[in-house]
């Protein structure tokens, strides 16, 4: 299942990368988010760290449904789809693919995103090794969460129209949970601290990710196959 | 007479005499004085929305298993249900939260799980609505309610990790229920427990209907 993984994941990106579209069209999104948000301060006022935490992980999860949408669009606009199902690759390794590449581009914008939320909010995270360890780790593990949904349910939004607000809608309750462990971790990050709690919150992180994988493996092949 | 109709008979029965209990033979709270009888309402409704999104969850699997449409129908009427049950509990709580806490609305891990819980559900029933190919619409609103489902405890979990490390703006107060409290509170319980299964039955019949209808329709168009 790695290959044909790899090989989807590849296709995707090259497909997005040399478009551009998906990518810059995520990346501008987030930033204006940002920037819109940092309106909210007086000039010299620093936002909370928690603000720019949930802040940062809003401009995450926008991007993410427009990536998530522009990766499942690449097979729709050339009518793909039936090719997919019908090759011999498992079903299980498009959303494995679609997920890994989602991944990427999440993280090749969330570069561009703290970057942004340092400047434009007035957090400096300046804390011991420990923080940013904790902080990355959380990052990654928390995208793991956000892309295996992601990807998910980027199938179930497939053929709609305004499959963007349809995905937000079913997206944003559904990862809660992910989304509260991703603003702690990053907050105590922001902070210069060592979130408290901050193994429980990486552990429901962990498992948030590990049982959507599970569910993403088993349910996505039924729902991929069920086109219209 | 129906099953439909004996139990529409029983729930309106069982609803009017549980009120009965509600204002006749229940006492009234010391502190919170009536308002506190809107818990008779309140707790029955977050019951049976859990319930609902449980039968949700069950059918959705069913449907997987079986592709029988049914399933697919018993998710949709529950999870309607569910969504109106668990809009009451809010409602009813955030009622009775400004009375008894002074606030609307408060971090709490249950309210917390409830309101996500409503806005998954609801965007559950807004993906029912949308025209796509039955076939197609039934295995994705039986993926969602599957995902939706798997989603409560963790959300359950982490609201309560959220909660233990800022203060709460109220604790739970401890302190058991009066013996009249909890009889009232019990036949409340299966009063709406038979409205439950009243309205879940009728709605499922109005959607084999309206499947019957449409079925007649496309085969007199060809």
């Amino acid at each position: 299942m790695l290959k044909p993984t790899m090989l989807i994941a590849a296709k995707d990106l090259r497909l997005t990368l040399t478009r551009g579209a998906g990518l810059v069209q995520a990346l501008l999104l987030g930033l204006v988010l940002v920037f819109v948000f940092s309106l909210s301060r007086q000039a010299g006022d620093l936002v909370p760290a928690q603000t720019a935490a949930t802040i940062f992980w809003l401009a995450s999860l926008f991007s993410l449904v427009l990536m998530s949408n522009a990766l499942f669009s690449l097979e729709e606009e050339s009518n793909a789809r039936p090719g997919l199902i019908l090759s011999p690759a498992p079903l299980a390794s498009v959303w494995a693919g679609k997920a890994l590449a989602s991944g990427l581009l999440l993280v090749a914008s969330q570069l561009a995103f703290m970057p942004a939320t340092i400047i434009f909010l007035g957090n400096e995270p300046s804390g011991p090794a420990e923080s940013w360890l904790v902080g990355i780790a959380g990052i990654l593990v928390v995208d793991w969460g956000l892309v295996a949904v992601g990807a998910l349910l980027g199938a179930l939004a497939q053929g709609q129209a305004g499959r963007e607000s349809l995905l937000s809608l079913v997206l944003f309750p559904l990862v809660v949970p992910v989304l509260l462990a991703g603003i702690r971790l990053t907050t105590g990050f922001l902070e210069g601290a060592s979130p408290l709690g901050a193994g429980s919150w990486l552990g429901l992180a962990l498992g948030f990710g590990a049982l959507y994988s599970a569910v993403g493996l088993l349910l996505f092949p039924v729902l991929y196959r069920a086109g219209d | 007479m129906n099953i439909r109709f004996l139990l529409a008979l029983a729930a309106g029965v069982a609803v009017f005499g549980s009120q009965l209990l509600v204002w006749l033979y229940a006492p009234v709270e010391m502190t919170l004085g009536p308002i506190q009888k809107i818990f008779y309402l309140h707790l029955p409704c977050a019951w049976w929305a859990l319930m609902s999104f449980f039968v949700v969850f069950v059918a959705s699997i069913a449907y997987l298993l079986k592709r029988n449409f049914f399933w697919d129908r018993l998710a949709g009427a529950a999870a309607e249900l569910g969504v109106l049950l668990a809009l009451l509990a809010l409602a009813t709580g955030s009622i009775w939260g400004r009375v008894s806490w002074n606030v609307w609305w408060t971090w709490d891990p249950r309210l917390t799980t409830t309101l996500v819980m409503w806005f998954i559900y609801a965007g559950y029933l807004l993906i029912r609505s949308l025209s796509m190919q039955p076939g197609r619409r039934a295995v994705v609103s039986a993926v969602l309610g599957i995902v939706a489902f798997l989603d409560v405890p963790l959300v359950f979990y982490s609201a309560r990790l959220w909660r233990s490390i800022h203060p709460a703006v109220f604790s739970a107060s401890g302190g058991g229920l009066e013996p009249e409290m909890k009889l009232t509170l019990f036949v409340c319980l299966g009063a709406f427990g038979l409205l439950w299964a009243a309205l879940l039955l009728g709605r499922l019949w109005q959607m084999n209907a309206a499947e019957r209808i449409e079925a007649r329709i496309i085969w007199k168009e060809h």
